[in-house]
């Protein structure tokens, strides 16, 4: 123990300053060294790391195998790690690890919705100069055009991600309810010969209708989809629905990626205006103030408070006769306690106008957002050469089929989803014809450096007019002003 | 043992300044040892405060590997403060005009994050006080099942926030919630309270003060029962009246406490973020931290964000001095 000497002065035991600084100056500067001593590692050895999320996780073994089974040189070890689920926390992880300079992981799982900003900073590898040449003419062969564009530099078109997953919307609906009300889905092909939006309000309204309406307290709503004021209503559900009535955000969609400032805003367009008016009737009612008089009530304004999950959850609780959500609800509805599995199906979202009537190129039909995944390279990874072999075994039909049927992952090769054995497929083989016109109709993010401040932009002015708290004339123009000074605050 | 051992022999390095030390009074050998505290604090306090700011002069680079640009000086304070971000809500967006009421605003007012976060804290301060003043009156009060009341008032202040604001999202959610249709029964709300901000302002307030009102009680409390009870009878028995006696007694003795509680809580209050995010979300209830957040994580503007930090620091410190002030004035009397 520490000298405990009496102080001849006041009698009390004390440690002199000495031993007191002494003691505990070691026992500082060990505590120190200590923490200096567990150094963090530098991603030179130990297996290649894929940060992904939980779900993907909890199929590593089974996807791993199909890597090795693929080719993938088997002295070449794999870690799939469990990123954040939630995609904007994913990107903030992923950009101060890129940001740090950090090694590890070596390949990240990117939301086709923000990939191109860290290809713009320059953040990542260039798989055009790294993948084979074989793998690179089948990707441009056969993956699904519009999400390998949101992979690739929108200037040069080099690739930088590989597409692992591609997700589109699909219209969810309570079968039995709609032929108890007369109508039949099966002979007119509904799962693959989408209605027009006008067509589809009536059948929603009627089939409501007759199981209550809106006045009665048996089914809540017609329809839900998500009109929250969210980075998913600009990417996705109000882009898509302009785009089916043949209206864009930036003309031709060959702009979506740019060229910032040199491109048209196309928000005032009628199709934009009607977008909102239709939106605006199914919420309120046609009678009600900037509402579209063509169409009929089928939801109501919850729908301005609904994102993915909260517009599910009441079909699902069959509280709902139509839903547009992504595959993923696929499963979930099937589970479903309210109703059978023979008593759901899906169907392609509703069209505005036929394809290729639109105002601009690529715009008209049955437009479905394109949501998905891509595997991009660290470009500090200690292992460039593994990592890249990793990806060239991702490119692979085998592994497709393995992910589709372990985790319901459709394939970024759509001629992988309809060739597939339905039985092979579980749960989501009964759907593939639906999921294949959906995947042939997709429309992509406009993902820009410039489009995180203008999807919020698009979401506010567009819940303010879905609010009807100012009309969509004055809302799509308000939004044009703010959309033309972004551009040319980034306009190089 | 090894710390038996005489020091002279081992640490020659040390023996100079040791015996240095040896000789210095009291008061320089106590500014020695807390001089690694104040270092600590230097670094995580006062570096981060100056590194914030130092961003804060550069430009954003929204294309460029490094997210900061050139440096611009002012520039980031004068577009957030003349309502130029390119953000939807603005941090504040206010013109002087000719008429009444003399100012205009660019951005409706609860869409500016200074004047959502200053109302919102002035407001569930001055509700906090009132009630926790009330509550610590009562539960200072000697009567049969004091613990329990005690316990009530407590635990709201033992609930996580984002717990407290799922309770409060969930009684808003339009399918299963009943806070709804209730709100508009007495004629208040709208359809969508969680995507209007005026209602979604007045529910994360009712959800604040509902929490943190235990905390102002229970610090209260705390000066309440450090009063000598004598000044009491001394006053009763000169004829002062209940008023008279929480006038001339409770009040000033107490002030200090309460200064005290009501600092910590503003302090609390300008900094309002999990509460909101749990209930509302930004979009609709943009507060100050809110306004950082979203620059930082959605638009990628570090040096905005950095400016937003820092206002708020300023912001914040305003508070701070003039409580400091009161606090003085309130305490010169007694101490």
């Amino acid at each position: 123990m520490v000298n405990a000497d009496i102080d001849p002065d006041d009698g009390h035991a004390g440690v002199s300053r000495r031993r007191f600084l002494e003691v505990t100056g070691a026992t500082g500067a060990a505590v120190g060294l200590a923490g200096c001593g567990g150094s963090g590692g530098d991603g030179g050895d130990g297996p290649i790391q894929i940060t992904m999320d939980g779900e993907w996780e909890g199929i590593s073994d089974s996807v791993i195998e199909s890597l090795y089974e693929a080719g993938l040189d088997e002295s070449i070890e794999v870690e799939i790690l469990p990123g954040d689920f939630e995609s904007g926390a994913r990107r903030s992880e992923f950009t101060s690890a890129l940001d740090a300079g950090r090694a590890s992981p070596d390949i990240f799982m990117m939301d086709s919705g923000w990939t191109i900003p860290f290809i713009a900073r320059d953040q990542l590898v260039n798989l055009s100069e790294e993948l084979s040449s074989d793998t690179l003419d089948y990707v441009d062969g056969n993956y699904l055009e519009s999400a390998v564009s949101t992979a690739s530099d929108p200037e040069t078109g080099d690739l930088y991600g590989l597409p692992l997953f591609p997700d589109y919307p699909v219209m969810h609906y309570r079968k039995d309810l709609v032929e108890e009300a007369g109508y039949d889905p099966e002979g007119d092909n509904w799962a693959t010969e989408p209605l027009s939006w006008r067509e589809f309000a009536e059948v929603a309204a009627d089939v409501w209708e007759q199981n209550g309406g809106p006045d009665g307290d048996e089914i809540d709503y017609g329809y839900t989809t998500q009109a929250d004021n969210y980075v998913g209503l600009a990417c996705c559900t109000f882009s898509e629905t302009i785009t089916s009535f043949g209206g864009a955000y930036f003309g031709d969609h060959e702009n979506l990626f740019g060229p910032i400032g040199d491109r048209p805003i196309t928000v005032t367009d009628e199709p934009v205006l009607n977008t909102i008016r239709m939106m605006r009737s199914f919420m309120e009612g046609p009678d009600a103030e900037y509402a579209h008089p063509d169409f009929p009530q089928i939801s109501n304004s919850d729908l301005r408070s609904f994102t993915e999950e909260p517009s599910r959850e009441p079909f699902t609780s069959g509280n709902a006769i139509f839903h547009r959500n992504w595959p993923y609800a696929i499963p979930l509805n099937l589970d479903s306690e309210e109703f059978d599995a023979e008593d759901y199906d899906v169907m392609p979202l509703p069209y505005g106008v036929e394809s290729g009537e639109g105002m601009y190129e690529g715009t008209g039909g049955p437009a479905a957002a394109l949501g998905g995944w891509h595997l991009s390279i660290n470009p500090n990874t200690q292992r460039l050469d593994e990592a890249v072999q990793v990806l060239e075994a991702f490119a692979n039909e085998d592994v497709m089929v393995n992910n589709f049927s372990e985790g319901g992952y459709l394939p970024p090769n759509p001629s992988v989803t309809e060739s597939v054995d339905p039985e092979e497929v579980g749960a989501l083989g009964d759907f593939l014809d639906t999921l294949a016109v959906s995947g042939q109709n997709t429309v992509p993010r406009p993902v820009t450096v410039a489009w995180p401040d203008q999807g919020s932009q698009v979401a506010s002015q567009v819940s303010d007019a879905y609010a009807g708290e100012k009309s969509p004339e004055q809302a799509m123009s308000d939004l044009e002003s703010s959309l033309e000074s972004l551009e040319e605050d980034l306009a190089e | 043992m090894a710390t038996d051992t005489p020091a002279d022999g081992s640490g020659s390095v040390f023996a100079r300044p040791l015996n240095w030390l040896e000789t210095q009074s009291e008061e320089v050998y106590a500014y020695v040892l807390l001089a690694p505290a104040f270092l600590l604090l230097g670094v995580v306090a006062f570096y981060p405060l100056i590194a914030t700011f130092r961003f804060s002069l550069l430009a954003n680079s929204l294309s460029g590997a490094e997210p900061f640009g050139e440096f611009i000086g002012l520039g980031n304070y004068v577009d957030l403060l003349t309502g130029e971000t390119p953000f939807t809500q603005q941090f504040i967006s206010v013109t002087l005009a000719d008429g009444f009421p003399f100012v205009e605003f660019g951005a409706p007012f609860l869409q500016q994050a200074l004047l959502v976060t200053l109302a919102f804290a002035i407001a569930s301060v001055v509700f906090e006080t009132v009630i926790g003043f009330g509550q610590a009156l009562v539960i200072d009060q000697d009567f049969y099942g004091r613990r329990w009341v005690r316990v009530a008032i407590i635990i709201p202040w033992a609930i996580p926030i984002v717990i407290q604001g799922m309770i409060f999202f969930l009684i808003f959610n339009p399918t299963i919630g009943w806070g709804t249709e209730f709100m508009q029964w007495l004629g208040v709300f709208g359809d969508n309270p969680l995507s209007s901000s005026t209602d979604s302002f007045f529910i994360v307030l009712v959800a604040d003060i509902w929490k943190t009102t235990a905390f102002m009680a229970l610090l209260i409390l705390a000066g309440l029962q450090s009063i000598d009870r004598g000044l009491y009878d001394v006053a009763r028995v000169s004829g002062a009246s209940p008023w008279q006696r929480f006038k001339y007694i409770t009040l000033p003795l107490v002030a200090p406490a309460l200064l005290v509680a009501m600092l910590f809580r503003t302090l609390d209050a300008m900094r309002i973020y999990g509460l909101i995010d749990a209930t509302a979300g930004c979009e609709t209830v943009p507060s100050l931290t809110c306004l950082v957040i979203t620059a930082l994580q959605e638009s990628r503007r570090w040096a905005t964000a950095s400016a937003v930090a820092f206002l708020t620091a300023i912001v914040i410190s305003a508070f701070v001095v003039a409580y400091l002030v009161a606090l003085r004035r309130s305490s010169g009397g007694v101490a």
